[in-house]
């Protein structure tokens, strides 16, 4: 989903965790590139091995559609997590594309029906807000993302670094659906879907209105309206839609559902009432909103019925099955109409009505002339460029990451993005890493002793203020400690080496050198109170574990070379000694 | 080209070429190219360009755009190299002064949108599909080509990088197979210039400080050796040896995986194969210096290789097994097991230090249980495993797993921490049991090896994904089991077994968990496959309380579970009422309650899986002989057929038709005609007798009107299989002369009937429509005029007409080139609404 509308397949890698978010299709091909090329995840070793878990945000196709050729055909192994209402949908998608992609001639390389409920036994299906343990380190959290029944935002946490991938996401409630929300998470990377980043969406209500005109009027002039659907999810809404309608206006006209894989769907919209808005689920009270009073099995000798109806059929697209069949009955009559609800690939008949041709050549030979009304109407629940501001504002990400949207779009976003929020935000391509620098913090013991001496030595500890430390930190067994360096050299069984630094500094001196060795001496016990400063019998100088010689230049008896060496831990004093050295000695020490 | 799409082309071009039109769909373009690269493949001829001057037209008015939009300049890039991939081509284009501004220095290489991935993509595959004459590798290399490819190995894009990779390879492989004809020596100045400065490139690459270039170059070699098998590859493996070899000893670039998998592909060379060469040295060297899980995969290459000298796969070998024999030896008092390894060929530090650790154990152990299980796999491994010990050592690793087994040594305890509760290893480790099934020499530990199985069985602690692998396991012991009995002390194991199996299996048929119901209802069906024949089996099944509990889950709320409740049923019916002396067991469970049930499930299930898996199992009767005498079976296929024939899921209809196939296979085998009903009849026509007997059979079975109305079914696949069986079945009935020229029809009131079908036929299987109120005076119960029928209507025909596409998913290029014409103007909303 890099710069595009397409498959959606991401990889995170975070604190040494790889998770790999939805796992979608493309439905435009019919060959390799339907899938994504997961070869390209690792070159090294098993997938089971190296992904730590698989997230699908909802069931729309491009975002599960690859999963059981994933799991069941390429080998990934390991666990699976979505909602429980994806859980349920995914498989009737899943069921219902097979059923289309099988039926073309000589399709190899596709998932069975075993294999897609295989699958689905991996899958383990969440709550929302329940915090799930992948495994000691990783945890993952769900949130309401609107959008389509299920469908929800995951939060990925590997100690303290967080990422949050939002799936698709609607920010304002719909006819069936509430709102997406999240709480204040704060994650190091946000990764949203950004299809509508320009956009500032008219209500849906204006939307809505239209299409119920454009019904009834083909209705009350009595012709027979089509709609192409897939089994889920546009279908309900439109349903309620209608139902609520035929119910006001006391039409008469029957609708129907063409297949009974919509029954299904229907039962889950009634079996996870909780994941619907709030007036749905007040209503249920009184009456399920999923059970229709208007809406009836659909039958294929129905079709030429006399009179106006409404059949809701699959496939979506009009390229196979029942919805196309009926198309060719219905096409040549103009008081007909069809409405496309949604998108379709180049090559399917809803491709070539929408884009305005009439005259179809179907299989070669026959010339099908379609007089029939021909809509268009985008029902999409996507969150708009006002949402996806919003969505931000609610997270406070330090990095938003923008997927699912075209790169004109995403870029005029990004910008917005990072001159309201001050953060960065990136929008990769298909294949291309992003690399987040995030600063972690690693819980370090410290030992008993250290941490005695530096209180014993610095100011009272403040637990609101963070306190320098020196020493040496053991990575060992996947702990870290802290320990003083003698500690450190016993356990590790080392020998201590000792690094000196070391400095000549000239001054100017005609005398002999142990009276310059003196002068130094007197100068620097004048300074430098509060320090040790010896003069030892072999001639030399030591300040703490400062050394300082003196010995005359070879080439000018008149210059001598003072020589300061020192050790780290000395460092500053012994930086401080030269560059005072460096200044000369005073005239009034002699 | 037709003429129709070169009519349509120009306007095409004019249309992409247009920077006002809204983008197109990504898809369309590369439908495009992968039209061109048709048109191109077998054709070098410059026709293509010269007769549809608008091709190059389209380059020219891209390349002139002041910000040709990326994907559109990508495109460019891509048709020009498909285009330039003949010699012909090639310098057309050059004369246009085409090529140099597209993928020479002038081209968009400097410029603004290069920065855009697709457009370095577009300029690697365009470059790709150029390079395949000489002129075009030289023209690359004198524009300062090579040295962009170099750098796109490092591309930040994923893709543009391992395209460039790709392409170095095939420019490597194509340089020094175009332009030299003898053997080539390590000597630069031998090699072709284009292979001379790909090969220095690797060389410099390998010996540089970044390793990133490393790898680059390491990614290279690896898939060159990969894919290119020729002897002059010898000579560059000779120059970079060393170099590899110090990579492994002295490792200093963290690219160890990389030089495993480079060492598998040079070992797979042909080229490599004389096993006395420095090379296996090397491998060898590799096999010791790398930790056990980087030289893994390399091992296992090793092991499947049918060259490949023996201590070298001894060597591999122990690499694989020494994480089991550290386990082994973890788990056991000192001296109890020999272990699986020789300590002397063992050095067990680095596997004991990575087991130890809660990191790496998991990932070590999954590692090696997949590569073990894939050794198992193969017919001839050339080295022999050690079953029984790899079988303890399996079962040490699933009791630590669950806790079963706490061993005092410090070792053991370690891993056993580290392993408690892990389902990645478990469900690794019960994958490499089941596979080790089928091997000889594990029989002692059978009775160890059911305790181990039958703890995760019954463990609540089990997770669906391990439960699912156990039950996959046992069934496969079992089986192993079954051949083993002969003494009456096994008998009484397996039975003992068994009785466990079974009450454990009953509770989990009831467990509230789908998934778990539903792998113990196909466990259940693998038992009763592999172990129908056996009596213990049978008597232990049918005692038990699995039936009821199986018969129960038909009405399970998951239509999973139901369908695969309704194939358990259906097999376990073979045991109990079909099989001769089957015993009865109570009044409810009888074959009548059982059919009744299924056909009940099939006709007013609310979804596809259970009635799919009905259907399936009522042709498994039928084949199996289980549904009773002719008569029964006719009656039972006609209810059968009625009660599909309205199905809304295309798959059961398919069914169906196979139920029906089955049927008609089976009655004119009785009848004493060719068992196959694809088997044409000889040039006499069978006699007639037999002929009318078939016929009425099948009237009878009110199959026919279900034929001929799947001919125009909405799914295709059902309307090609309804046309496959009527094929086969005229086969039968007329001479194999007649088969080519349908009758005439006479004029009676069957063959009116008859003709009006014919003309429905001829229209309704394309339109996929048959008349919904039945069919005008066609009686298809009438033997006569399904005669009529099947001499006139000419299925061959509408056998090819159903065969010529079974989607509706226009794929010509004409369709294409008009979808683009079409949406050029369209409303751009149309293109962001995806769902």
């Amino acid at each position: 989903a890099g710069q595009d509308v397409g498959r959606s397949c991401i990889l995170v890698s975070i604190a040494g965790k790889n998770v790999m978010l939805d796992c979608g299709m493309h439905m435009g091909y019919n060959d390799d590139r339907r899938f994504p090329d997961f070869s390209y995840i690792t070159q090294n070793g098993r997938l089971t091995d190296f992904l730590d878990c698989v997230i699908i945000s909802h069931f729309h196709l491009d975002h599960c559609g690859a999963l059981p050729y994933f799991s069941e055909m390429v080998g990934y192994d390991g666990p699976i997590y979505m909602t429980h209402p994806t859980k349920a949908i995914c498989p009737i998608l899943l069921e219902d594309y097979r059923k289309i992609t099988v039926d073309k001639k000589g399709e190899t390389n596709f998932f069975t029906s075993q294999m897609i409920k295989d699958c689905m036994k991996k899958v383990v299906a969440v709550h929302l807000h329940q915090t799930v343990q992948v495994d000691e380190e990783l945890e993952i959290k769900a949130y309401y993302a609107g959008h389509v029944l299920g469908a929800a935002m995951f939060q990925i946490k590997v100690g303290c670094e967080s990422v949050v991938y939002t799936g698709d996401y609607n920010m304002t409630p719909d006819r069936h659906l509430g709102a997406a929300w999240i709480d204040k998470c704060r994650p190091d990377l946000l990764i949203s879907e950004s299809t509508y980043a320009t956009t500032i969406r008219d209500s849906k209500r204006c939307r809505e209105r239209d299409f119920l005109k454009k019904v009834h009027e083909t209705v009350e002039r009595g012709g027979k309206v089509l709609i192409p659907v897939f089994a889920l999810g546009r279908a309900q809404e439109l349903c309620i839609l209608l139902e609520t309608f035929w119910e006001r206006m006391n039409l008469k006209a029957p609708i129907y559902f063409s297949t009974g894989l919509t029954e299904k769907a229907n039962h889950y919209y009634k079996l996870f009432i909780t994941w619907t808005n709030q007036k749905i689920r007040k209503t249920f009270v009184q009456r399920n909103m999923f059970e229709f009073k208007h809406i009836k099995a659909f039958d294929r000798a129905f079709a030429d019925n006399p009179g106006p109806m409404v059949v809701f059929a699959t496939p979506g697209m009009l390229h196979a099955g029942q919805s196309l069949q009926i198309f060719r009955k219905w096409a040549g009559n103009e008081k007909n109409m069809v409405i496309m609800p949604g998108y379709c690939v180049q090559g399917t008949v809803g491709h070539k009505i929408l884009s305005g041709q009439r005259k179809l050549e179907m299989e070669g030979r026959q010339i099908l002339e379609v007089k029939m009304q021909v809509e268009y109407m985008s029902f999409s629940a996507h969150a708009d460029a006002k949402g996806i501001m919003q969505l931000i504002r609610q997270a406070e990400p330090r990095n938003v990451l923008l997927v699912h949207g075209e790169a004109k779009k995403m870029e005029f976003l990004k910008q917005k993005i990072e001159q309201e929020f001050h953060v960065n935000c990136y929008m990769p391509a298909n294949g291309e890493t992003t690399t987040i620098l995030t600063n972690p913090s690693i819980p370090v013991d410290i030992s008993l002793g250290l941490l005695k001496r530096e209180a014993a030595i610095g100011p009272v500890p403040d637990a609101k203020k963070p306190k320098l430390m020196h020493g040496t930190l053991l990575m060992k067994d996947n702990s870290f400690r802290l320990v003083s360096p003698e500690q450190a050299l016993k356990e590790l069984g080392l020998a201590e080496h000792q690094l000196r630094f070391t400095c000549r500094v000239h001054i100017q001196d005609p005398r002999k050198e142990h009276e310059t060795v003196l002068r130094v001496y007197n100068h620097l016990k004048g300074v430098l109170k509060d320090y040790s400063v010896q003069h030892l019998p072999d001639g030399s100088i030591t300040v703490e574990s400062i050394l300082i010689q003196a010995t005359a230049h070879s080439e000018d008896q008149g210059t001598k070379v003072l020589l300061v060496s020192w050790t780290y831990q000395d460092e500053e004093l012994g930086s401080y000694l030269t560059s005072l050295l460096k200044k000369g000695l005073p005239q009034s020490t002699a | 080209m037709t003429r129709e799409c070169s009519v349509l082309l120009p306007g095409v071009c004019a249309a992409l070429a247009d920077p006002r039109q809204p983008g197109l769909d990504d898809t369309c373009l590369e439908k495009l190219l992968d039209w061109f690269r048709s048109l191109t493949w077998f054709d070098p001829t410059v026709e293509l360009v010269q007769n549809n001057p608008c091709l190059t037209e389209l380059l020219s008015s891209v390349l002139a755009l002041p910000e040709p939009s990326p994907s559109i300049l990508s495109f460019a890039l891509q048709l020009a190299g498909i285009l330039a991939s003949s010699e012909n081509r090639f310098q057309h284009l050059q004369q246009e002064k085409l090529l140099g501004r597209l993928f020479g220095q002038a081209g968009p290489r400097g410029r603004t949108v290069w920065e855009d991935a697709s457009v370095r993509s577009g300029w690697v595959k365009g470059v790709h599909s150029m390079v395949h004459h000489q002129p075009a590798l030289h023209f690359l290399c004198s524009e300062g080509g090579m040295d962009v490819i170099f750098a796109l190995q490092g591309d930040p894009s994923l893709f543009v990088a391992s395209a460039a990779s790709q392409l170095l390879v095939h420019m490597l492989t194509f340089s020094v197979e175009s332009e030299t004809s003898k053997p080539l020596s390590t000597k630069d100045c031998e090699w072709p210039a284009c292979a001379q400065m790909i090969k220095r490139h690797i060389e410099d690459s390998l010996q540089s400080s970044s390793a990133s270039r490393i790898e680059q170059s390491l990614k290279l070699l690896t898939s060159l050796f990969g894919s290119c098998y020729a002897a002059w590859t010898e000579a560059l493996w000779l120059d970079i040896a060393k170099q590899i070899e110090s990579f492994l000893v002295e490792e200093t670039v963290q690219a160890q995986h990389m030089l495993a998998n480079l060492l598998l592909n040079v070992a797979r060379s042909p080229v490599f194969c004389d096993t006395e060469g420095s090379f296996w040295a090397l491998v060898t060297s590799a096999l010791e210096h790398l930790t056990p899980v980087q030289a893994g995969p390399l091992a296992v290459g090793l092991l499947r290789l049918c060259k490949c000298p023996q201590d070298v796969r001894i060597q591999a070998l122990t690499v694989l097994l020494q994480p089991m024999d550290c386990i082994l030896r973890a788990a056991s008092q000192p001296l109890e097991y020999a272990g699986l390894l020789d300590e002397s060929v063992s050095d067990p530090v680095t596997v004991e230090s990575l087991l130890s650790s809660k990191a790496s154990c998991a990932a070590l152990l999954c590692q090696t249980l997949a590569h073990l299980e894939k050794l198992l796999s193969l017919k001839h491994l050339r080295v022999d495993l050690p079953h029984l010990s790899l079988l303890r050592s399996l079962m040490t690793i699933l009791q630590f797993c669950n806790g079963f087994l706490s061993p005092t040594s410090p070792l053991g305890s370690t891993i056993s921490r580290n392993l408690i509760n892990c389902s990645r290893v478990q469900k690794s480790a019960l994958d490499v049991l089941a596979a080790l099934s089928e091997k000889k020499g594990c029989d002692t530990l059978l009775g160890s090896l059911f305790d181990v199985l039958l703890a995760y069985l019954e463990s609540p602690n089990t997770s669906p994904t391990v439960l699912k692998k156990a039950f996959q396991a046992t069934s496969k012991w079992l089986v192993h089991l079954q051949e083993l009995s002969c003494s009456s002390s096994q008998c009484q194991q397996t039975e003992k077994i068994l009785e466990d199996v079974f009450v454990v299996l009953q509770k989990r048929l009831c467990s509230p968990c789908w998934e778990v119901r539903d792998s113990s209802l196909e466990f259940l069906t693998a038992m009763v496959k592999g172990l129908r024949d056996q009596d213990e089996f049978r008597q232990c099944l049918l005692s038990s309380e699995v039936q009821r509990l199986t018969e129960n889950l038909l009405e399970d709320p998951e239509s999973y579970v139901r369908a695969s409740a309704v194939t358990a049923v259906g097999h376990l019916a073979c045991i109990a009422y079909f099989a001769p002396g089957s015993p009865v067991v109570g009044n409810h469970f009888n074959k009548e309650n059982t059919v009744a049930k299924l056909q009940e499930i099939l006709s007013t299930d609310s979804e596809g899986f259970p009635r799919r898996a009905v259907i399936s199992i009522f042709t498994k009767w039928l084949r199996e002989g289980c549904t009773g005498q002719l008569e029964d079976t006719e009656q039972f296929v006609s209810r059968v057929i009625q009660t599909v024939e309205h199905d809304l899921d295309w798959e059961v209809r398919l069914g169906g038709l196979e139920l029906i196939e089955a049927f008609c296979s089976q009655t004119i085998g009785q009848r004493g005609l060719s068992e196959c009903p694809y088997a044409p009849a000889s040039s006499a026509a069978p006699a007639p007798t037999h002929q009318q007997e078939l016929l009425q059979v099948f009237c009878r079975a009110k199959l026919w009107g279900f034929l001929f109305r799947s001919l125009c079914d909405c799914d295709k696949p059902v309307g090609q299989r309804a046309c496959d069986i009527l094929i086969g079945l005229r086969g039968n009935f007329y001479p194999m002369s007649t088969l080519e020229n349908p009758q005439e029809i006479e004029d009676s009131p069957a063959g009116r009937g008859i003709a009006w079908l014919q003309r429905t036929l001829r229209q309704g299987s394309l339109a996929q429509n048959f008349p919904t109120d039945g069919g005008d005076g066609v009686d298809f119960q009438d033997p006569e005029s399904m005669m009529i029928a099947l001499g006139a209507i000419d299925l061959l025909e509408l056998h090819d007409e159903l065969n010529k596409s079974s989607d509706h998913v226009e794929e010509s290029p004409q369709s294409l080139l008009q979808d683009i014409l079409a949406t050029v103007g369209t409303i751009e909303e149309n293109e962001v609404d995806c769902y």
